[in-house]
């Protein structure tokens, strides 16, 4: 038994090096991204095989399907120009000096990695999860030990979608080239599914894996299934519409958490005695609701329409 | 209820708040953001008059302590940096409120306030902060808010944006790597339970290495500096300010806080004198590419290349023994630094407008409007030289002494020589005014004087900060746990 | 094992940011130097004992993080080839930037 799991763990090694070297070296780009993202999907695996479901559950989702989906994209539009022909690398030499230079810091690493006694904070976890007021260290970790890095996190993510609107008009929606018929009538069946599925994770989170994080990237996921089936985008960018305040409400709902503590006369984020569970179930919901609208709205890779609809201008 | 434990609460959120407001509603930038502006200014001196009376201290986040939770921190430096935060974002909100509208590259200009507002709030979280990831998600939002405002400048600046991205990146996840080692050594995120914990061996000397070099990376510290000009040269002029004197400086604030924090077990003298010669290094590298610029604003950027490695200069002095010296020295360059070149950039983009261009030989003639900004542009160069009463010079001379102290006469040469080739530079821009026919911008819109102004405010805090010397003294005075 | 995988795939990611020319693949290659690091969080929450999960968590803001910076670059790479008729000629290859 023992035995085939140890062959296991080396294949899925050796897969995810040989799929991180095409994706670094591949000749086509095309083929560079698919490899790309099946790294991802891989490497879902590899964080169950280390015991770490919540974050397979976002590679899957994020790492590999949103991200997945953000590059194809792209490329279906750097495609589309013709191209001037450049060495896709730099000169051979280059070689010379990246073999022994990577094999030491490689020997380095290892070597420091190897050494490493990692005494953990599993027991400081255990000792404080009672009072955090969620069954699932995860969950406790980040909206409640670490709310504050969550906080910059949804920001973050706030801030790229605000930066990509900024910087220019979303083009058109992308109806993607990889001709699949069968795409849209699955995009539209496969929908309801994965909002189910987000649903599902969100009120596990609490006890279990999952929660706000998988649960909005998978809702986000699904969107962008939706828009490759041929939906149109939804999100407006006016001024005067909700849009703007409902890609916000999580930020704004964490912040406002935040304050809350201070206003109180406590630490910022520290919640009042006995309401740490209703507070982080409503945090949950607003983090998994706009992490799922955010990675939306960064797919769109630039501001949209003010108003309307896209059909009506094409 | 003491401004003490609300002060840092104020800060964090209020720039963020606001910029949500003015992304939701766009109508209400500039009001909201000016108000938020002063408030924090004024939160921020309170806070600065706070920590003078009572001395650092630190909060923890949640009511969690570490290991297991995070903390902010707040002493003399990070008081001094948060302050000059609100002096830099509040007098770059007001001269892009007043400038005329840049042109349009950009689907809506009105997305600058937003993104402005987020920066500050990425900045003040960043000098708070007392945990190593923590640390980091701050890096990426400061990251991701300068990428937004480069690219605002649309064409050659969104180039630049993206090198920059990458760099900063690249930056990130090398600093990251520190982190989990550290993290998988000692399982702690915490700067004074690091502290209390590290000891020289290979793992925290991997560690400290990587995150050393992700942050020289994003300081732009030579040679590893390639992306800063462009970026910081062809940003709007509020963008750019805001970027040479306070993003720069944070990346290099978290090299100290390391250094003479969690990481002080480590600092060795051979260390310390490589990180001292990289100093040399940017300093004499980017004052002789200073020199060959031919363009106003490259100019100013490729001096913040220059003037950051003196900040390097505070190790190797410090751990040659002149701790206290070379600290307060070196910090108060730093903050000097920031008003100055802060002053320099608003003043530079004054005076863009006004000759439609930036290349130093059109810059001449007639500079009607801009007077106000040309006399904070002299200021502003007195003090980055170093004229006493300046804060130049008062850094200059700490870092001086500290050198005398240990004798390190490198060290003080490598002073000396900035000092001739920062003169030298700035000494050519001045002379650019003087010059008779210069050119005009073709439909010279009316500048408010609210432009030169601002430059000028800046500038003569940078030229004040020399004159309280005793006060800065005593701020800076608790270094951290310095080594030996 | 999982430890020297960490270390394979953050020369891959390194090698490939310095060796590609291409804008796109550079991204990749920080993607996975990215992830690279990631494993070795999760890899030193695995040893702990008992299992630490304040590594996942930070994995789990790790990632969210990363698909927006990559998602801030494929925005400008977008914009920049839509500018230039020409990815290819946006490169990191040439450091100098000049105004003007």
């Amino acid at each position: 038994m023992a035995l085939v799991v140890l062959a296991f763990d080396l294949l899925l090694a050796a897969a995810l090096i040989w799929l991180a070297w095409q994706a670094t070296r591949a000749a086509d780009l095309f083929h560079a991204v698919v490899s790309f993202i099946v790294f991802g999907l891989l490497m879902a695996l590899a964080w169950v095989r280390l015991e770490a479901p919540d974050v397979a559950l976002a590679e899957a989702a994020i790492g590999a399907g949103a991200t997945g989906a953000l590059l194809l994209s792209a490329l279906d539009r750097l495609a589309r120009r013709p191209r001037r022909h450049a060495p896709l690398y730099e000169p051979g030499t280059a070689w010379g000096f990246w073999l022994p230079a990577g094999s030491a810091l490689l020997a380095m690493l290892t070597l420091a990695a190897w050494n490493l006694p990692a005494p953990g904070l599993g027991n400081e976890i255990l000792a404080s999860l009672s009072a955090s007021g969620v069954e699932h260290a995860v969950t406790a970790v980040l909206l409640n030990f670490r709310a504050l890095d969550t906080l910059l996190e949804i920001g973050v993510l706030l801030l790229a979608a605000v930066v990509i609107w900024a910087l220019g008009q979303a083009p058109p929606p992308l109806v993607p080239s990889m001709p699949s018929p069968a795409l849209p009538a699955l995009g539209r069946l496969l929908f309801p599914i994965f909002v189910l599925v987000a649903a599902y994770l969100l009120w596990r989170g609490s006890h279990g894996p999952g929660g706000a994080f998988p649960a909005g990237a998978v809702f986000g996921a699904g969107g962008i299934l939706m828009l490759l089936a041929g939906a149109r985008p939804w999100i407006r960018s006016s001024e005067h519409g909700p849009w703007r305040l409902i890609l916000s409400l999580g930020m704004a709902v964490l912040l406002a958490a935040g304050v809350a503590g201070t206003l109180s006369g406590q630490d910022f984020f520290q919640y009042p005695k006995g309401t740490a569970a209703s507070f982080i179930l409503v945090l949950e919901v607003a983090a998994g609701l706009s992490i799922a609208l955010l990675i939306f709205a960064l797919y769109l890779r630039g501001k949209p329409r003010e108003h309307g609809s896209w059909g009506a201008a094409e | 209820m003491s401004l003490g434990p609300v002060g840092p609460a104020i800060l964090f959120a209020l720039p963020l708040a606001a910029a949500i407001v003015v992304f939701v509603r766009p109508r209400w930038s500039v009001p909201v953001a000016l108000a938020a502006g002063a408030v924090q200014f004024a939160v921020a001196l309170a806070l600065l008059g706070v920590v003078l009376e009572q001395g650092a201290w630190r909060q923890s986040i949640g009511g969690w302590s570490a290991p297991l939770g995070i903390g902010w921190r707040l002493d003399g430096l990070a008081a001094a940096l948060l302050l000059m935060t609100a002096a830099v974002g509040l007098a770059g909100a007001v001269f892009h409120a007043s400038r005329p509208p840049p042109p349009a590259v950009v689907p809506d200009p009105r997305f600058f306030w937003p993104l402005w507002l987020f920066l500050w709030g990425g900045l003040n979280a960043l000098f708070l902060a007392a945990d190593l990831f923590n640390v980091y998600v701050a890096l990426e939002f400061v990251s991701i808010a300068s990428v937004g405002l480069i690219g605002l400048a649309g064409g050659a600046a969104q180039a630049a944006a993206l090198r920059y991205l990458l760099a900063t990146l690249l930056g990130s996840t090398i600093y990251l790597l520190g982190v989990a080692l550290l993290y998988g050594r000692y399982a702690a995120l915490d700067f004074a339970l690091l502290a209390e914990r590290v000891e020289p061996g290979l793992v925290p000397a991997i560690a400290a290495a990587l995150m050393t070099l992700g942050l020289l990376l994003k300081a732009a510290i030579f040679p590893l500096h390639f992306w800063l000009p462009a970026a910081h040269g062809r940003a709007l002029p509020a963008v750019s300010a805001v970027l040479s004197a306070v993003v720069i400086a944070a990346a290099y604030y978290l090299l100290v806080r390391l250094w003479f924090g969690p990481l002080a077990p480590l600092l060795g003298t051979g260390v310390a004198t490589l990180l001292g010669l990289l100093g040399a290094a940017a300093v004499m590298w980017g004052g002789l590419l200073a020199l060959l610029q031919r363009h106003l604003k490259m100019l100013i950027a490729y001096s913040t290349m220059s003037q950051f490695g003196y900040g390097l200069l505070v190790f190797p002095l410090a751990a040659a023994g002149a701790v206290e010296q070379a600290w307060t020295g070196a910090l108060v360059l730093v903050l000097a630094h920031g008003l100055a070149k802060a002053a320099l950039f608003l003043a530079a983009g004054a005076i863009v407008l006004r000759h439609g261009g930036g290349r130093l030989d059109a810059l001449g003639g007639d500079q009607a409007g801009v007077l106000i900004a040309w006399v904070a542009f002299a200021i502003a160069s007195a003090s980055l030289v170093g004229l006493p009463p300046s804060g130049g010079f008062l850094g200059k001379w700490w870092l001086a002494q500290a050198a005398l102290a240990t004798g390190g006469y490198l060290w003080l040469a490598v002073l000396m020589a900035g000092t001739a080739l920062t003169s030298a530079y700035l000494w050519r821009a001045l002379q650019a005014a003087l010059r008779a026919g210069g050119e005009t911008a073709a439909e010279a819109p009316a500048l408010s004087p609210a432009l030169g102004l601002c430059a000028l405010l800046l500038a003569l805090g940078a030229a004040a900060l020399g004159l309280a010397a005793p006060m800065l003294a005593r701020l800076l005075d608790a270094v951290p746990g310095g080594p030996g | 094992m999982y430890l020297s995988l960490t270390g394979v795939l953050f020369v891959l990611g390194l090698h490939g940011l310095f060796t590609a020319r291409n804008l796109l693949r550079q991204l990749l290659s920080l993607n996975i130097l990215t992830t690279s690091v990631f494993l070795l969080f999760v890899v030193l929450a695995r040893l702990a004992e008992p299992l630490d999960d304040v590594p996942h968590a930070i994995v789990l803001t790790g990632i969210v993080i990363t698909i927006s910076t990559t998602a801030v670059a494929l925005a400008l790479v977008g914009r920049l080839a839509g500018r230039t008729r020409d990815d290819d000629a946006i490169t990191a290859g040439d450091p100098r930037g000049d105004a003007e």
